[in-house]
């Protein structure tokens, strides 16, 4: 059972994303903001599993997080997808600290990019109407995000990377392209 | 004999991974398609031994004054046979449902929470939600056990209000933060801060006079509107248990 559970512990966090998702703790709030968490859990498989792969999962994470709130005319699928793919192109570095850093720098890019896409698609929806200017304040969110996001990425996403990197060797049923 | 044998064993459906990867793709077809509601439910049952207490519950309810209760009861009778003379819209005379919040996005542009009660319960997609200190927003969504609510804060909520003392309505727009914004479309209006705001007489979709907040700041005119930040009284992010209340068309 877990010898199993090690050689699936990819596809078994992948399931647990909502949840998280879902549980938000409210202690790990950076003004009233938590992180954007798919990111941790997508860094990590992409850049060891690669670019097509990041793509793919990106997209289903994306399917997912979108069936689970309410706002249905925004999607999260073009960040995600657009962040599996750079993150699929990224290496790790040699370095333990700078690899750390690496990893909370790039969550924080990402999730200012996700960020912005999600609210340029509230932009383009209330662009004609006279109310664009309301939803301005939620700029202060995305930031918020980008703070609380990489502050936490270094943690999860080393933790994530040694993970899936110890499972890849025994599994290779979610890599979506043979290697 | 041998070519017949390897040509079967490399057939699609002898391996393993690509069955693998079709229950993965059914599986996430499904969760599309369900909006989630496995997860929901899925969620529900693991969070369950994590909810609040009824301690708590008793903590709020005496926290209300005996007598402004008796006040109050007796002030809803009147305004019920007032309105059933104007024929008016009304609350359901069902009994109220509570719920307690068992997950809640109240940062960020997600704003929903979810509560333990859904279809099998009797919750329907319309009804709105009051907690503590006012409404909180409506149900968008349910599931077996869970109901997704939508919060006024939420950039995707809109609903038709009133300020008390002028008598004059607004809409009440969520801005993806914590105060959303009433806009009201005649700039001549006199708003001030401390106005306190309830849910319109004339909306179609809530109750009338359900309090919702109070006149925060008042901003300045834009193009013969007039807009003002709101101090909801319902607090989204501290609130534990909340009532379902259906509306009676």
């Amino acid at each position: 059972m877990g010898k199993y559970f090690k050689k699936k512990i990819s596809l078994i966090s992948f399931l647990f994303i909502p949840i998280v998702y879902f549980w938000d703790p409210n202690w790990l709030e950076f003004l009233g903001v938590q992180p954007y968490w798919p990111l941790f859990w997508l860094l990590p498989w992409s850049m060891i599993y690669g670019s097509f792969n990041g793509l793919i999962i990106g997209l289903f994470l994306g399917l997912i997080l979108d069936s689970l709130s309410l706002d249905s005319s925004f999607t999260q699928i073009p960040g995600l997808v657009l962040c599996g793919i750079w993150f699929g192109k990224l290496s790790i570095s040699n370095n333990i600290f700078v690899g750390h850093f690496r990893f909370g720098l790039i969550c924080s890019i990402a999730s200012f990019f996700c960020g912005s896409l999600y609210f340029f698609q509230a932009l383009i929806k209330y662009w004609t109407s006279d109310n664009l200017v309301l939803y301005l304040p939620s700029i202060k969110n995305i930031f918020a995000q980008v703070f609380i996001t990489g502050l936490l990425a270094p943690l999860i996403c080393s933790l994530l990377f040694r993970l899936f990197q110890k499972s890849k060797g025994r599994d290779k049923l979610i890599s979506f392209i043979d290697e | 004999m041998l070519d017949i044998r390897r040509i079967s064993t490399n057939r699609w459906w002898n391996k393993k991974k690509n069955w693998g990867l079709f229950i993965f793709l059914s599986f996430l077809f499904f969760v599309r398609i369900s909006k989630g509601s496995l997860y929901k439910d899925f969620y529900y049952l693991i969070s369950k031994p994590f909810w609040p207490g009824q301690y708590q519950r008793e903590v709020l309810t005496k926290s209300v004054e005996q007598e402004f209760l008796i006040r109050l009861k007796q002030l809803e009778k009147d305004n019920k046979r007032l309105r059933e003379i104007l024929s008016l819209q009304r609350l359901s005379d069902s009994e109220s449902i509570s719920a307690n919040v068992i997950s809640r996005k109240t940062g960020s542009f997600w704003r929903q929470i979810i509560l333990n009660k859904g279809a099998k319960d009797g919750v329907e997609i319309g009804s709105f939600v009051v907690g503590p200190g006012g409404l909180l927003g409506r149900v968008e969504n349910t599931s077996l056990f869970t109901s997704t609510v939508r919060l006024l804060t939420s950039p995707e909520s809109k609903v038709g209000v009133w300020v008390e003392r002028i008598q004059m309505h607004g809409l009440l727009v969520g801005s993806g933060n914590d105060y959303p914004k009433v806009i009201f479309y005649n700039k001549d209006i006199d708003i001030k801060v401390g106005d306190f705001v309830l849910s319109s007489p004339a909306s179609t979709l809530l109750p009338p006079n359900i309090p919702i907040g109070i006149i925060q700041s008042v901003d300045e005119e834009f193009k013969a509107k007039k807009t003002a930040n709101i101090l909801l009284l319902g607090k989204p992010q501290a609130i534990d248990w909340v009532q379902i209340l259906k509306v009676e068309i």
